[in-house]
């Protein structure tokens, strides 16, 4: 970390931690090593194996496990097959994963997927944190106002 | 499984993109109004917001009553709660994600052993 912060790393860091507010965490220690878990998200045949709605049927797959490259999984569901996609933002391999998510579910916004990995005394926990992506950030013109109206609808939920 | 209809779901966020009628939004959050008073909260001219309530309507956000000769709105919060459902969608989406890959890593695993006691 350099000691000298711009202003843009300031904002950045406010409205991450801004963002905290609708945000998903979902976390899990699994009893296996880092390396068998980091691996299954980036291989295409074993994420089709477990990426998919609790049917026999596997999902499709495809992987290409690079920042800025993309990734597809289309689940079979029995009523039609869902497709989710995305582009790979961050890989440290056994540490960190980085990816945005577009499926239905999100109305074909991005949303961004963050898999941290740490080693326990139980195996390994995982902690995966799903958000909506920053107005700025998010292409489509259609989305625009994403982030200010689920911040509003959140507020007038909860009041 | 929460189904999302895209076409309500349009309506909605076009509606709420727009900051002016996101306070109007806010503003009916509050207490009912009328549409004149509306108007002169956000110095906007009549016209205009009635061009926004009408984009609130369409998306079933604000509902309007007639009491005499006013027109009164209200806040209708039912389709902000459904398009929050998205997180509770993904909550369980990933929860029930994370359990199929450990029984994924699990039996692999169990498998390769078998595979190399050979």
């Amino acid at each position: 970390m350099s000691k000298t912060q711009t202003p843009g790393a300031d904002a950045a860091a406010v409205a991450s931690a801004g963002s905290k507010h609708g945000t998903i965490v979902v976390k899990r220690t699994i009893p296996a090593t880092v390396e068998e878990l980091f691996d299954a998200w980036l291989d295409a045949e074993s994420l089709a194996q477990w990426m998919h709605p609790g049917i026999e049927l596997p999902s499709t797959a495809t992987v290409d496990a690079r920042v800025g490259g993309t990734f597809e999984v289309v689940m079979h569901h029995p009523d039609g097959p869902k497709r989710h996609h995305g582009v790979y933002r961050v890989i440290e391999r056994n540490r960190k994963l980085v990816f945005t998510w577009i499926s239905d579910a999100t109305h074909h916004a991005e949303t961004l997927v963050t898999v941290d990995f740490h080693a326990s005394v139980d195996g390994t926990e995982i902690v995966l944190t799903h958000e909506r992506m920053p107005d700025h950030e998010a292409g489509l013109s259609h989305v625009h106002g994403w982030t200010a109206a689920l911040e509003l609808l959140e507020e007038l939920l909860s009041a | 499984m929460v189904e999302y209809k895209s076409s309500r779901l349009d309506a909605l966020f076009g509606a709420m993109s727009d900051a002016t009628r996101r306070a109007i939004l806010a503003r009916l959050a509050q207490s009912d109004a009328r549409v004149t008073e509306l108007a002169s909260a956000f110095t906007i001219s009549l016209n205009s917001t009635s061009k926004h309530i009408r984009v609130l309507e369409r998306a079933g956000l604000v509902t309007r009553s007639v009491q005499g000769r006013d027109h009164v709105l209200s806040l209708n919060a039912g389709p902000m709660a459904e398009a929050a459902g998205w997180m509770e969608f993904y909550r369980r989406f990933w929860t029930d994600r994370l359990a199929a890959l450990e029984e994924f890593v699990v039996k692999k695993r169990n498998t390769t052993r078998r595979g190399s006691t050979q």
